[in-house]
């Protein structure tokens, strides 16, 4: 534990009270009046500051104990929705902080190493990269956008509408098959207009960055029922391209009645999905 | 972060937590700096990925608050 300066209280020792040391973002230290104002996980030490050999970085860190993040306990923790959701706060805590005068490139949730020595060596590996995430996102912010589909009643009520009984007859049997391939035709209509719109918010949006990143959006299993999400977007922007952004994309609701769409801005957010290193590092 | 002050929609009056971030919002962002490959998060542990969570069990994990999980194949 001499590779740094930092005044962390607990060393990585082996034993039941083995600490692990805990990164969540890496900043430029040009700013050494911050001090971070987060907790940090719970049971775990002070969040501090680590700096990174060759000058102009330090990482945000913090000792935890090494037996709560073991593999076994992660995935324990991480499956169970509370804990899942403690942790994830937690990290995003500590990392909101951390941008609060500055831009940061923040760590995988849960990136823990054996110890600070450890620790150091990894991040100074990723030296380049850093410098490089850093230099992108500053000035900027990551923005979500999201367009999810509410099925309007009379287009959910419709399907009933051919069981009336005055239409059984001779040549009812060529009405109702009429009648399914024209709403499996106006289904497939409403679909293409959808992913359509879902196409045309996120050029709207992305006129406005300068980098942008469209997920698989969500299953109904998670945004709910009759609420399928359609668009799942995230954008880096200049911070005073922002406000331009957040209008015309809102500008766009409620602009397709005939379709119910829903569209959602989010931010600033600090920029999770643009400061990922290359392929195969994962620190 | 200091863009759109005057938009900030998810900073709801509710929850304790942490900035209030809806959750699902807030995994969309967090796990992004994840590496996910074919939907597993891979969790770095002392410089090797050694946990390897399915994100979609952390996600239905979430999902088991929202009620009423779609019954056949949608409107779309």
């Amino acid at each position: 534990m001499t590779a740094t300066d930092l005044s962390l209280p607990h060393a990585g020792t082996a034993g039941g009270d083995a600490t692990a040391t805990c990164v969540f973002a890496v900043r430029r230290d040009d700013a050494p009046e911050w001090l971070p104002e987060s907790p940090g996980h719970a049971g775990g030490g002070p969040v501090g500051l680590l700096a990174l050999p060759g000058g102009g970085l330090q990482a945000v860190v913090q000792p935890v104990a090494a037996a709560d993040f073991t593999e076994e306990a992660l995935r324990r923790r991480l499956s169970d929705p509370v804990e899942l959701e403690r942790c994830a706060r937690t990290h995003h805590a500590v990392i909101t902080a951390a941008a609060a005068d500055g831009p940061v490139v923040p760590l995988p949730l849960a990136t823990l190493f054996t110890g600070v020595d450890r620790a150091v060596a990894a991040l100074a590996d990723q030296r380049a990269h850093f410098l490089a995430a850093l230099d992108r996102v500053t000035g900027r912010a990551e923005w979500a956008v999201k367009v999810h589909v509410e099925p309007s009643e009379p287009a959910r009520a419709a399907p009933d509408e051919g069981t009336d009984p005055a239409t059984v007859g001779t040549g009812a049997g060529a009405a109702y098959l009429a009648r399914v391939r024209g709403r499996e035709r106006d289904r497939r209509a409403r679909q293409e207009a959808v992913l359509r719109v879902a196409g045309h918010v996120h050029e709207v949006a992305a006129a406005f960055a300068v980098a942008a990143v469209r997920r698989t959006p969500h299953s109904t299993e998670i945004t709910g029922k009759d609420r399928p999400q359609v668009l799942n977007a995230a954008y880096l922007v200049d911070d005073a391209r922002a406000a331009e952004l957040v209008a015309a994309v809102r500008a766009l609701d409620g602009t397709h009645t005939g379709l119910d769409v829903h569209i959602e801005v989010s931010g600033p957010w600090v920029p999770y999905s643009f400061t990922r290193s290359g392929e195969g590092t994962g620190l | 972060m200091t863009a759109g002050s005057d938009v900030v929609p998810w900073l709801g009056p509710d929850s304790g937590a942490p900035l209030g971030v809806p959750l699902v919002d807030l995994l969309d962002r967090v796990l992004a700096t994840g590496v996910v490959i074919s939907g597993d998060l891979v969790i770095a542990i002392a410089d090797v990925p050694l946990v390897r969570l399915s994100l979609h069990a952390l996600l239905a994990s979430v999902s088991e608050r929202v009620p009423a999980p779609w019954g056949d194949g949608g409107p779309l």
